[in-house]
């Protein structure tokens, strides 16, 4: 139980009173020349075992009336089964507010979960008064300090995101406040819905961050404020691609549109309502299962539309609004320029060949052989994509090689045939050569995302086709993308430059079928491609959580979205800004539409060690958890008195003062 | 008639002038040494006829009724009822117990006024007067007696009557049960603090000795209520132990005991038929007697 005024509890042994008392009170005798003694005697006499019980009953009754006085006055609150983390009234509380989209499920009272937890936390946090509240909302904002717990409750200052929480960096920067802090106890309040992509839990940083708070000085609890109920009939769309074509005299804009579902629902139809350029047109789309995908829509745009361009399509309204939006920035493609740098002349004629061939005949493509020995002559800026096939860059080839990359460039590195020992680039260096005899295949890759992700059919790429005759082994801080048989890598992402790969043999027929078996070659390179344009162009897509190193800095000026977005969420609200002179489209990340939610069992291993209690709630419940019950000590006061009134009343009438003998003394 | 001596201070005269308007009379008839207005179990020469009765050789020929005989020609005797005086035995109880006065008048001082207001009214009708002091044992005794002088004396004893020791009350009225001859009125006044079973055995035997038995039961409100707040160590009066006790706590129990002790009297009386009165020493003693004199004449005439 806690108490708001624990002080008033030194005068718990006051509960000692009547028995003091009472023990004063036997001390106190009197002395008194007494007739009726056979009575006296006989009452001592008679069983004591009722009027025993009587006495102690009365005594602990009184006792238990000071008790319930002191404990009112110590303004006593209930917590339900949080008591059972023995929870107190703490000096620091930080608030850990899940703003992800999903946290915008209204629930039966119309109410948001995010608004209704952040009530119900307010109204909680106003009745504990902890010395200090603060609030986290972000994980790239510092813990800021609120005036009074009852601010929590300004929706202004905590509105939505289209970003997922980082609840795994926002713990952090609480341990990192609660340390500088030095504060005394402390609660750390976490409203989630529970959503396998806010939490993580793969993530390695749980463990190290629950042994960090376990060796804090301070007692700190966790109290999730748990809403994970699912939107089984939510919808959210999602544009997958949006891609300006010329047709004839006019331009097209083709846009595949994807509608995801959280349950197998009954089969319908929905109005997919385009905005484009302040036209709206709406497209029917069926809606069977979990998934509908309106692909390749095409809209015909003016000659003379302006470039770059957006839109943005749109749902009915149904339980969740975040994902009911979706924006998207169009431009006139750039021309899909490669740079190729080999050693190996059968690998540049094949690199040169599939970097040089389009997916589209109105695009325009091409690859530029670079010297090796000339790179700072070679066209960089219009460059997307550097296909190299020699030893690592070094020196001032590499500064040039990161500069490329840091813009948004994408690099793929094949093996060269002497690899130089001990060059180091991106935090990867080439090993020796091994042959494969028979050849080695492909067993395993990343097919759900990355350049070797499934198309847009959900059809594999032919990976295990290719017949891999030699592999350079690697070594490094990578992540794996493609590995042969025997756990060599294939394909690797630098852990160090995001988009940097190295491809561990070369298209060289004397060292694997890539050219030969062209799809997958061709795919990573156009794939590779189609990233590196995008900083390249001047629309872009962006996932709200992503990195915003490489956004255009601010001021952004927004062109569609919500209106009371504040100023300095860049990247971290949904909506079209223009800034630089390009168009930014930020949208939710795709694992928001999934609606995964994590196991109570999971998250409670993930605080396994810590003082953690979860309330789960039902959305729209706007109940405070923490409730004064001073009344309730009050009432059990008054009962204890009543009783101990009752008890206290003679049990037998007093004889009559008469004989009552009507008939004895009628007789006389 | 105290004019030449100091007042009695357990006489009211006025309480007294107000109760000589009833008579004492005895619930059965008495046996007396001289005439008086009592009834007497043989016949006599009062103006009261009882019955006829058969002449017999030796009957006196002036009670013979000639006007039964000239009816039936046969000689009856016309017989009258006997008036005798009464003889009251007065009983006082002087064992500690009756010193004791929670608030006011003590039990004792209650009981000199019932024992000098009987004393005094049955003196005045022409009746046999006399009293035992009962404690341990017989205390002060004087045998009934009808002159002036001798109530002097009653007067004496009841005045100097003092209150001390235990009470052997049973065994002080089967010593004078045995003790007066002739049948009498024995008052009892005392509180009773015996054994219920030994006093039924007590008045079991003055009834069976034709004693007329009445008894004033003296108890002090505090004895009956056992009000008491504080914790009390209490002294027995009769020279017993003492007893420290929690009144609140033991209270229950207190009343309990009392009650079955009551029932116990109420039981014993019922059995005994002994003109029982239960009074509490802050009710007027005067109204006690009036109810003690008026129930006693609705009852007149039995024989």
């Amino acid at each position: 139980m806690t108490f708001l005024q624990p002080w008033v509890l030194a005068a718990l042994p006051l509960v000692t009173l009547p028995l003091v008392i009472h023990l004063i009170n036997q001390r106190r005798f009197q002395t008194m020349p007494w007739g009726a003694m056979m009575f006296l005697a006989s009452a001592r006499a008679l069983s004591r075992g009722y009027s025993r019980l009587r006495h102690w009953l009365i005594m602990a009754l009184r006792m238990v009336a000071v008790a319930a006085v002191i404990l009112a006055v110590g303004r006593p609150l209930s917590r339900g089964w949080l008591a059972l983390a023995g929870a107190g009234r703490p000096d620091m509380a930080i608030v850990i507010l899940d703003r992800s989209p999903s946290m915008q499920q209204r629930g039966a009272g119309g109410d948001a979960k995010l608004d209704a937890g952040r009530r119900r936390l307010a109204a909680t946090l106003d009745t504990l008064a902890p010395s200090r509240c603060v609030l986290l909302v972000d994980a790239e904002r510092p813990p800021q300090e609120l005036a009074r717990p009852v601010d929590l409750a300004d929706a202004a200052g905590t509105p939505p995101s289209a970003a997922p929480a980082d609840v795994l960096r926002m713990l952090q920067l609480a341990y990192d406040h609660v340390r500088e802090q030095a504060a005394g106890s402390t609660e750390v309040w976490i409203c989630s819905d529970q959503r396998a992509n806010d939490w993580a839990l793969d993530d390695g940083g749980w463990g190290s961050l629950r042994d960090a708070f376990a060796k804090l000085p301070q007692q700190v609890r966790f109290q999730l404020l748990a809403d994970p109920r699912p939107a089984p009939g939510n919808l959210a769309v999602r544009v997958a691609s949006a891609r300006l074509e010329a047709r004839g005299a006019g331009r097209e804009l083709v846009v595949t549109v994807a509608v995801t579902r959280q349950d197998e629902g009954a089969r319908t139809t929905l109005p997919l309502k385009f905005e484009i350029g302040g036209a709206t047109t709406v497209v029917d789309l069926d809606l069977a299962g979990r998934e509908a995908v309106l692909k390749n829509h095409v809209i015909p745009l003016e000659r003379s539309a302006a470039t770059p361009g957006w839109g943005r399509v749109s749902l009915p309204a149904d339980d969740n609004p975040a994902d009911n939006d979706f924006y998207f920035a169009f431009d006139e493609p750039a021309p899909r320029r490669a740079l190729v740098v080999a050693d190996d002349a059968a690998a540049r004629r094949v690199l040169e060949l599939v970097a040089g061939i389009p997916p589209d005949k109105d695009q325009r493509a091409g690859a530029d052989v670079v010297d090796p020995k000339n790179l700072a002559a070679a066209p960089w800026d219009g460059a997307a994509l550097l296909l190299w096939q020699a030893d690592l860059p070094a020196g001032r080839d590499a500064e040039l090689v990161r500069e490329f990359i840091d813009r948004g460039g994408q690099a793929v590195f094949f093996p060269p045939e002497s690899p130089a020992p001990g060059r180091v680039f991106a935090g990867m260096s080439w090993q020796a050569w091994s042959a494969h005899a028979p050849a080695a295949r492909p067993e395993s890759w990343r097919s759900d995302q990355g350049l070797l992700a499934n198309t847009l059919s959900g059809g594999a790429l032919p990976l295990g086709d290719l017949e891999i005759r030699r592999s350079c082994g690697l070594d490094g801080d990578g992540v794996p993308l493609a590995a042969l048989a025997d756990g060599l890598p294939l394909l690797v992402r630098s852990a160090v430059q995001d988009n940097a790969y190295f491809c561990a043999t070369t298209p060289a027929p004397r060292d694997s079928s890539l050219a030969a078996e062209g799809v997958v070659l061709y795919a990573i390179v156009q794939r590779a491609i189609e990233r590196g344009l995008e900083p390249l162009g001047r629309a872009r897509q962006f996932e709200a959580g992503g990195s915003t190193t490489r956004l255009p800095p601010a001021p952004w000026n927004r062109l569609a979205g919500p209106a009371d977005v504040p100023a300095d969420a860049r990247g971290a609200q949904a909506g079209v800004f223009a800034a630089a002179g390009k168009l930014i489209a930020v949208n939710r990340p795709a694992a928001e539409d999934a609606g995964r939610s994590v196991a109570d069992e999971r998250i409670d291993a993930a605080f396994r060690g810590l003082s953690f209690a979860r309330i789960t709630t039902g959305a729209g419940s706007a109940d405070s958890l923490v409730q004064e019950i001073w009344r309730a000590f009050l009432i059990a006061m008054l009962l204890a008195l009543i009783v101990e009134g009752l008890l206290s009343l003679p049990r037998r009438a007093m004889p009559a003062r008469t004989s009552g003998f009507p008939a004895v003394e009628a007789a006389a | 008639m105290f004019t030449d001596r100091q007042p009695r201070r357990f006489l009211d005269p006025q309480v007294l002038s107000r109760l000589a308007a009833v008579p004492l009379v005895p619930r059965k008839p008495m046996v007396g040494t001289v005439s008086g207005r009592h009834a007497s179990p043989h016949r006599g020469s009062s103006v009261e006829f009882a019955e006829y009765r058969k002449y017999v050789p030796g009957d006196d020929l002036r009670r013979l009724d000639w006007r039964a005989y000239g009816r039936s020609d046969r000689f009856y005797v016309k017989e009258y009822e006997a008036d005798t005086n009464l003889r009251l035995c007065l009983v006082l109880d002087t064992s500690g117990s009756m010193a004791y006065a929670s608030a006011g008048t003590s039990k004792i001082d209650y009981a000199r006024r019932v024992c000098g207001a009987l004393a005094y009214l049955a003196s005045q009708q022409g009746d046999a007067v006399g009293i035992s002091c009962a404690a341990d044992g017989i205390v002060r005794t004087l045998p009934p007696r009808r002159n002036p002088t001798h109530l002097r004396l009653v007067f004496d004893v009841i005045e100097e009557a003092d209150p001390s020791g235990p009470t052997r009350l049973p065994e002080v009225l089967h010593e004078i049960a045995e003790t007066i001859r002739q049948r009498a009125l024995v008052v009892v006044v005392s509180d009773l603090f015996v054994e219920p079973e030994a006093l039924g055995q007590a008045f079991s035997h003055l009834r069976f000795r034709r004693h007329d038995v009445a008894v004033f039961h003296l108890l002090d409100p505090q004895e009956l209520g056992f009000k008491f707040q504080r914790p009390t160590r209490f002294l027995d009066m009769e020279g017993g132990g003492a007893i420290f006790a929690d009144p609140i706590d033991i209270a229950d129990r207190y009343h309990r005991a009392v009650a079955q002790y009551l029932d116990a009297v109420r039981e014993l009386v019922l059995e005994s038929a002994i003109d029982y009165h239960r009074v509490l020493s802050d009710e007027p003693y005067e109204q006690l007697l009036a109810r003690f004199l008026v129930g006693r004449a609705a009852g007149r005439g039995l024989r």
